[in-house]
Parts: structure tokens; sequence; C-alpha cells
């Protein structure tokens, strides 16, 4: 949240976010390194420096599949969202491990001969009409530089200048990284491989990644079509009948979305609901799916906190998010599909006597 | 071809990397008020950003109020 741009805004679990990270990232490279010297010895024995590439190649695919699986796994299991509180850490460290890779690559392979590294990485390889001499290592280095852009634009500063449908724009490059990395590795490290186990890990990681997120499509997509009728209307826009909100836990919210409009969030808290727009003034997470923290409805994704009573950020922060005008009437509980402009104050509806 | 698309790359990282170091040391509290005084660390990090969006920043310094 914005009063003033530091380098990194600590806190305890973020912290445990990055030590396990570099933990994570150096166990994997000792592992690898170490099953690698036992595994390719004699007529299959390979220099340091390619075991490390692999090492380092292999823990960024890793690191990249868990940073697209973290967002619809947390959609599935709430007890995940710390996971993707902190995810540009994760986000970055991915870049630089992948940096690494394409450094010992670069150095390597084309660091040796009379043409510039850039220039032999660039004509390196060059057949398209051929499975096995596509241009795998430049499909590697589009994927470094999208994976840079990322890193480089992940701090909230970028965020906030570059305006948040840019910022997630050049965010969503993601999924293009990760189609030009499979390619990387198909018509690269593949190409040469005997066993079918490496196949098959990479095609285990792509299905369960397309899997995923199928799957979180497909349950959004089922909250966004279910039916709210209008029940009563005026000069502010309809009002909708929200049923029973017994089964809405205390603290939590259920997600409303009105003929596709931006989704609502009815917050209960305690006997008292109230409702504001699902969407995050941060990066547009889906504020519904958090919780009510110390007074404060708190975003799953990076703990952006607003007031239920008027969608505003406690101070001193300034973020404001659009609240819906909610009623009890003759024991029914009732939503305005009109959003009040940021910040409004709106009081919150008593849970029906029948409903407690 | 190749080490023509190699000089552009270069020529523009050039540019980009001598902006990022105005850019962080006088432009970003002009762009964003909230980077006013903001840590030396804050201004490292985004380093590397301002020199990959030097057009979008520079057009962003031009329009700033001051």
């Amino acid at each position: 949240m914005s009063v003033g741009y530091k380098a990194v805004q600590w806190t305890h679990s973020k912290k445990v976010y990055d030590v396990v990270i570099v933990a994570g990232v150096l166990l994997y490279l000792a592992t690898f390194i170490i099953v690698g010297k036992i595994a390719w010895r004699g007529d299959r024995a390979i220099s340091d420096e390619i075991l490390l590439i692999r090492a380092l190649g292999t823990c960024a695919i890793v690191m990249l599949h868990i940073v697209l699986a973290i967002g619809p796994l947390a959609r599935f299991f709430p007890r995940l969202s710390p996971l993707l509180y902190n995810r540009r850490h994760l986000g970055v460290a991915t870049f630089l491990v992948a940096a690494a890779h394409g450094t010992i690559v670069l150095g390597y392979y084309h660091g040796f001969g009379r043409l510039n590294p850039f220039v032999s990485l660039l004509t390196h390889d060059a057949d398209f009409g051929v499975a096995s001499s596509l241009p795998f290592q430049l499909f590697g280095a589009m994927a470094l530089v999208i994976l840079f852009i990322m890193a480089a634009t992940s701090h909230d500063f970028w965020l906030r200048n570059l305006s948040a449908r840019t910022w997630k724009s050049i965010h969503m490059m993601v999924y293009a990284c990760y189609v030009l990395v499979i390619a990387h590795v198909m018509f690269g490290a593949l190409q040469a491989e005997r066993s079918s186990l490496y196949p098959a890990l990479l095609a285990a990681g792509v299905i369960g990644v397309t899997a995923l997120h199928v799957a979180a499509g497909l349950r959004e997509r089922r909250i966004d079509k279910q039916p709210w009728a209008a029940i009563d209307q005026d000069k502010k826009g309809a009002w909708i009948d929200l049923g029973d909100c017994r089964d809405i836990p205390n603290s939590r919210a259920r997600t409303v979305c009105v003929d596709g409009r931006p989704r609502i969030a009815v917050f209960r808290n305690g006997d008292d609901l109230c409702a504001v727009q699902s969407v995050c003034a941060h990066q547009g997470g889906p504020l519904a799916e958090g919780k009510i923290i110390d007074g404060c409805i708190t975003c799953p994704w990076h703990g952006w906190q607003y007031r239920p009573e008027d969608g505003r950020s406690p101070p001193p922060f300034e973020e404001r998010i659009s609240t819906h005008r909610i009623r009890s009437r003759d024991g029914r509980l009732e939503l305005n599909a009109l959003p009040e402009p940021p910040g409004t104050a709106v009081p919150p509806a008593r849970l029906p006597e029948e409903m407690t | 071809m190749a080490e023509w698309i190699l000089t552009i790359v270069a020529a523009y990282l050039l540019v980009g990397g001598l902006f990022a170091i105005a850019f962080v040391s006088a432009g970003v509290s002009r762009v964003d008020h909230a980077a006013k005084g903001a840590p030396l660390g804050f201004r490292l990090l985004i380093l590397p950003g301002a020199a990959a969006m030097w057009p979008l920043m520079l057009l962003r310094w031009i329009r700033s109020d001051g």
C-alpha cells in the first residue's frame, strides 16, 4: 500500500518466504549435481559446466511451473494463499536462476569463437525446416528477456506508474515465456535425450499447469453464471435478493456477479453484512477470497486492506474501492448491484433473525 | 542481420542505462511524489526497469508537473 516507497517492505512472512526460496534452490542444485555426478559417469560423463547448466536450467523450469501453479491452486485451496502473497519474489528468483543458466551457456558455448557471443547465439542452429535444428537457444533467450522485463517491473512503483492494465499485460507475458521455455527444452535438450523420463516429466508439467488453469477458469465461470434476479428497482439501480446468508462464514465473503458486471464481495462481519467491489485496487486481486483481519477486508494476494464500511484503506494509506448498498428487509437480505463511488460510506445490513 | 539487431538493442540499452541513472536520481520523485526521499535500495531496484522502459518513463518525466 502506498505511502512512501521502500526497496522491499519486509515482513516476517516475506523473510520466511525468501529463506525457503533460497534454501529450496540451493537444495535442488546440490541434489541435481550430486545425482548427476553419479548418473552421468564413464562414457556418459559430462563436464562440470554442463552439469551446472542442466541443474540451473531444470531448476528454473521447476520454479516457473510453481509460479504458474500457485494462482489456480490458491483458488481451490485458500490455505495456500500465503504462497501467492509474495509470488513476485519467486518470479524474480526464477529470473535470477534462469539468467545464471543463460550466462553460463553464453560463455561456454559461444564465448570462445571469433564471433561476438551474442551474434553467435542469434545465428546458431537457425534451420526452421528441421526439428533438431530449430533455434532452441533463441527461444530460451527470448524467454529470459520476458523474465527480465517482469522481474525489472515487479516493484509496486511500476504497477502504479505503468497503470494496472499495462502492468498486468506485461506480467501476463509469463504465458508466452512458458511456451518459449517448453519449445526451448523440446527442440534443445530433449532432441539428444534417449531416456523417456525427461519428456514424460515435461509433459506432466505442461498437462498439470494447463489442467489447473482450465479447472480454475471453469470454476470462475460458474461463479459468474450464477443467476441473481432483480426484485426491486430504484433510481440507483436494481436490488437483488442475496438468499440465505447463514452459509457465509464469519469474516469471509460470498462472490456475487450480476449480469456479467464486475464481481461484488458480500462480507459477513459478525451479524453484519457489507458489500464492496471484489477487485483489489492494487493488482486486481479477488477480495471476495480474502477475509476480514483486524477489522479490515484483506486481499488474499498481497494483504492490501480496506474498511468494510466505506471501502477506504486505513490511514495513512489512501486507496479506495467501490462499496454497494445492502439492506435487510422483510427477513431478506438485498444488495444493490450499482456501485457507489469509491470510498463511499454505506451502513452495514443486520443479518435477519431468521438467518442467525 | 544479427549484427544489426544487436546494435539496435545495444543502443537502446545504452541510452536506457544513462537515462535510468538520471531517472532514479532526479526524475522518479517528479513522476511519482511518493518516491520523494525514497531510499537508495528502492532506487537501485527500479533501475533495471527504468533502463528497459525508458521511452515510457521519459514521456512521464516530460509530462510531470515537477
